[in-house]
């Protein structure tokens, strides 16, 4: 068996501890985020919605609307000619044509010199409904005779997926024990602070250009265009400051892109169109839930042989990127212990609500609180220690999982033990529960989009001798820019203080696939890297070039005799000279070679891939299931630490969402209308919410990241919900499989316990 | 309703107005005096991005009506720093990772303000509560403890000095 080769390193190094130049507007209130942003002349948009969960649209009268002084556009879907779009499939129409699907589907929409002119001319609109039959529980929409929300999808099934790998019959009847159990996630809500907004500004001479913030500028660009039947070279989208985004804006809002996109082609003036906080609950785009049924064979001595699982995810209306987030959740966690064989059943299903997308992790953490659930429930069974049970299992260097994946560094089994040894688990308090998780999560995806793996990037010398690093890499906060300075700043031997990342427009910024499948620091990272590197190498090259003589970089020194340029400045000037204008550039092109995997998805589907494993420790109120979560241990490989400060950051934070999303977040329906829909009622965690949380890093080497590095934005939230739940059921002496943890469920379950007892 | 003229000290300086006295306080020193560092983020109360002093006291700008204010002293986070000086809140935040995608920041640091203020030497539970009706969705409000803490000294010293 190969032992892991990280170490534990506790983040005390300063030189590690960057920030970018670009925090200081944030922290004066300089910063422009897109809410903040307007133009001169601009209309206001407002978007007219369906306050039916499922109804025909018969007639739609404008023309009160039309006749409203200040009023400039009004729009219906007849008046459009576009086609069917989508992210994963192709089932949304900008406004709806012949029918509505959900509580909030756009129906009309209006742009006018103020947001009340808006309002009024909202209400001016009317329009004939003709109710249809409804349907907002996933396993009814499959039954026979269900209401059919899309005629393209007979069913109701959005996407579906059957997955067999090994021969999971067998390992079911050679088992010893048998767990199983069935889990329930709501819907989430990533919960950006900043609700969405966008300014559409259109002229026949620039075309289209989008004011907003977004983690995937260039695909949404590619989409605008393409439902706009727009050159592609016509749609420009530049980024205001971003106010949180934790995957809910790699796509956005598309809706809203399209519709300001449409009134500011209508009007020829700017347009701008932001949602309320309520809009953001009720028509953004939370994350599917799902319901899990799992089992899991096992031998007696604690090997796992096999797991099963048959998923619903509940789709909403539309699909966004729901197929892809249900098909990383159907089996991303099965690379986290070495399964033999697996089983997974998953239906994506249409159902008579809020559309969904994606959040931080992809589903992973759904499928995380499912299976190390079990994993507790086995060790229980098995008379194993459940740290014992997860190192005999756990996935290791050099392996190739279950899908295929090649693990070329992995940690999981020092973060085990180191995790358990911070949290206390030999040495356990009275009165305390404790739970232990382990999580993968793909370090830059390969199979997101096949044709872009990689990353490029641009580094321009300055005439000054500063240095402008040039990337699609999108940052809003999780450190990626700074994280490029100082990756660029070892290629070069500068100081990064010297060196500027920009991103925020697709006119100058090389394309990205977008801030998403933790890609960010190893491909874009690499990218830079080699841009900086290729730079150096010129920099030296006409240095040598402009003295005669060799040159020789050290600490960002030109060295050599006499008459050599002393400073990246003279360089800079003397090749500007040369070309009559133009800045000494290095190119950097990390492309990866294409992924190998068949039509089952059977491959190493990712550059490399992250590890975690957490521990908690919670209390319970006997007398009233209320939960407090007392510390979190957060043991993370994800390879040579770029950043310490900011390493923690995206712990810290994505360890508290992973507990607001265990302890009370999630959607509450009545019927198709989301009935939590503010932060009075859908909670998030607030300072007092957050217990202590202790990061460890245990650091490896990866070979193919920058300088051994992997990545951490989204695996940060993946093992918190198994670490709590299994706490919980160590507490409580009962199991709540049903997300949120709330006191009422815990208290139920303490008390069928009780009973039992 | 009918327009009001409203009188009032917005960061140390006179300002006056003629506005609908509903408008939120919000709206108007985001609109009507252009200063937008103050962020909304619900309008509602419910997250305190719009966190301002009004008389000295950290309120959400969304839930005062501009007819409330006559006469009053409000102060945004455009007040904290003036020139080059940084204030050192300001500086905690930033060198201590207290910021991420800062869209809560400004009325997070408004918040600490007010509460530095008041109690220049504070337990970290104290700072916990006195933020706790700031919403952060990035940082997990660790790296936010910290720099107020590293700030409360600090602070101190501009005051009495």
């Amino acid at each position: 068996m190969k032992t892991d080769t990280g170490t534990v390193k506790v983040p005390i190094g300063e030189e590690k501890d960057f920030q970018s130049a670009e925090i200081w507007a944030r922290v004066t209130g300089k910063a422009v985020y897109g809410s903040d942003f307007s133009l001169p002349g601009m209309l206001y948009g407002k978007i007219l919605r369906s306050p039916y969960p499922h109804a025909l649209v018969k007639n739609i009268d404008i023309s009160g609307a039309e006749s409203l002084p200040g009023v400039r556009a009004v729009l219906t879907g007849a008046g459009l000619q576009c086609k069917k779009y989508g992210i994963a499939v192709d089932d949304e129409l900008p406004l709806a044509l012949e029918k509505v699907r959900y509580i909030g589907d756009e129906v009309a929409a209006v742009a006018a010199v103020d947001p009340e002119t808006a309002e009024r001319a909202l209400e001016a609109i009317s329009v004939g409904y003709e109710n249809l039959p409804a349907v907002y529980d996933p396993d009814k929409a499959l039954e026979e005779g269900a209401p059919q929300l899309h005629e393209d999808f007979p069913g109701n099934t959005a996407w579906q997926r059957d997955l067999r790998r090994g021969n999971p019959d067998a390992a079911f009847k050679e088992a010893d024990l048998v767990v199983e159990n069935k889990f329930t996630i709501p819907a989430v809500h990533p919960a950006y602070l900043e609700p969405i907004s966008c300014v559409a500004v259109y002229d026949p001479y620039n075309g289209l250009i989008l004011h907003t913030a977004l983690q995937s500028p260039d695909s949404v660009r590619a989409i605008v265009a393409r439902v706009l039947e727009m050159p592609l070279s016509r749609v420009r989208v530049i980024g205001p400051a971003m106010g949180g985004g934790f995957g809910g804006r790699v796509y956005g809002n598309l809706k809203l892109y399209i519709i300001s996109s449409l009134l500011a082609v209508k009007t020829g003036r700017p347009v701008k169109l932001e949602l309320t906080r309520e809009e953001e609950f009720t028509v953004g785009r939370p994350m599917v839930s799902a319901s899990i049924k799992m089992r899991m064979a096992l031998r007696r001595d604690g090997k796992i042989l096999a797991r099963e699982a048959d998923i619903i995810t509940d789709n909403g209306a539309y699909s966004a990127q729901a197929p892809w987030v249900s098909k990383t959740l159907s089996e991303r966690n099965d690379s986290v212990y070495r399964l033999p064989a697996v089983r997974t059943r998953l239906r994506l299903v249409y159902t008579n609500k809020v559309p969904t997308a994606q959040y931080r992790a992809y589903g992973n953490q759904a499928a995380n609180f499912a299976t190390e659930s079990l994993m507790d429930m086995a060790a229980g069974e098995l008379g194993i220690d459940p740290l014992e049970l997860r190192l005999r299992n756990c996935t290791r260097e050099g392996d190739t999982t279950v899908h295929g994946l090649q693990i070329e560094s992995c940690a999981l089994s020092s973060c085990l033990q180191e995790a358990a040894k911070e949290i206390g688990w030999g040495s356990k308090k009275e009165g305390r529960g404790y739970g232990l998780s382990a999580a993968i999560h793909a370090n830059g995806s390969l199979v997101f989009d096949k044709n872009f793996r990689g990353s490029s990037a641009l580094a321009r010398l300055e005439l000054d001798g500063r240095v402008t690093i040039f990337t699609g890499e999108q940052d809003y906060g999780q450190g990626t820019h700074a994280a490029f300075a100082l990756i660029a700043a070892r290629a070069l031997d500068l100081d990064p203080q010297l060196i500027t990342v920009q991103s925020g427009d697709t006119l100058s910024s090389p394309y990205s696939t977008g801030a998403l499948a933790m890609r960010q620091t190893t491909i874009g990272g690499r990218a830079v890297q080699l841009a900086a590197r290729d730079l150096r190498e010129k920099i030296t090259r006409l240095a040598a070039e402009l003295s005669g003589q060799q040159v020789a970089l050290e600490k960002d020194i030109l060295a050599g005799t006499s008459g050599v340029p002393r400073d990246f400045a003279a360089v800079a000037y003397y090749y500007h000279t040369l070309t009559s204008g133009l800045n000494l550039t290095g190119e950097g092109k990390f492309v990866p070679g294409p992924a190998d995997y068949d039509e089952s998805g059977y491959g190493n589907i990712s550059l490399t891939y992250s590890f975690a494993a957490h521990a908690a420790e919670v209390e319970i109120d006997r007398a009233t299931g209320a939960l407090t979560v007392h510390r979190l241990v957060a043991a993370h490989d994800s390879g040579r630490i770029v950043n310490y400060r900011s390493a923690c950051g995206q712990v810290y934070g994505g360890v508290t969402q992973g507990i607001g999303m265990s302890c009370y977040e999630g959607y509450l329906f009545d019927g198709g209308r989301v009935a939590n829909p503010s932060f009075a009622d859908y909670r998030i965690p607030t300072s007092l919410d957050v217990p202590e949380i202790v990061p460890l890093f245990i650091e490896t080497e990866d070979p193919a990241g920058p300088y051994g590095s992997k990545g951490i934005g989204e695996i940060v939230m993946v093992p918190v919900l198994g670490a709590i739940a299994n706490a919980v059921a160590d507490a409580a002496g009962a199991r709540v499989t049903d997300l949120p943890l709330t006191a009422e469920k815990i208290y139920e379950a303490l008390a069928g316990w009780e009973c039992a007892d | 309703m009918k327009k009001q003229v409203i009188i009032f000290q917005l960061n140390g300086e006179p300002a006056e107005i003629h506005i609908d006295p509903a408008k939120s306080l919000l709206k108007v020193i985001r609109e009507e005096f252009g200063l937008y560092g103050t962020k909304a983020g619900c309008g509602k109360g419910e997250c305190g991005a719009c966190t301002v002093l009004l008389e000295g006291q950290a309120v959400n700008s969304c839930l005062i009506p501009a007819g409330k204010i006559n006469g009053c002293s409000v102060e945004t986070i455009e007040n904290l720093s003036r020139g080059e000086d940084i204030h050192p809140l300001q500086k905690a935040f930033a060198e201590k990772g207290a910021v991420q995608c800062g869209f809560c920041t400004p009325g997070m640091i408004m918040s600490a303000y007010a509460f530095l203020k008041s109690n220049p030497r504070p337990q970290p539970p104290e700072v916990r509560t006195a933020i706790s009706g700031n919403l952060c969705r990035c940082t997990g409000y660790k790296q936010i403890e910290a720099a107020i803490l590293a700030a409360a000294p600090e602070m101190d010293k501009e005051n009495k000095g």
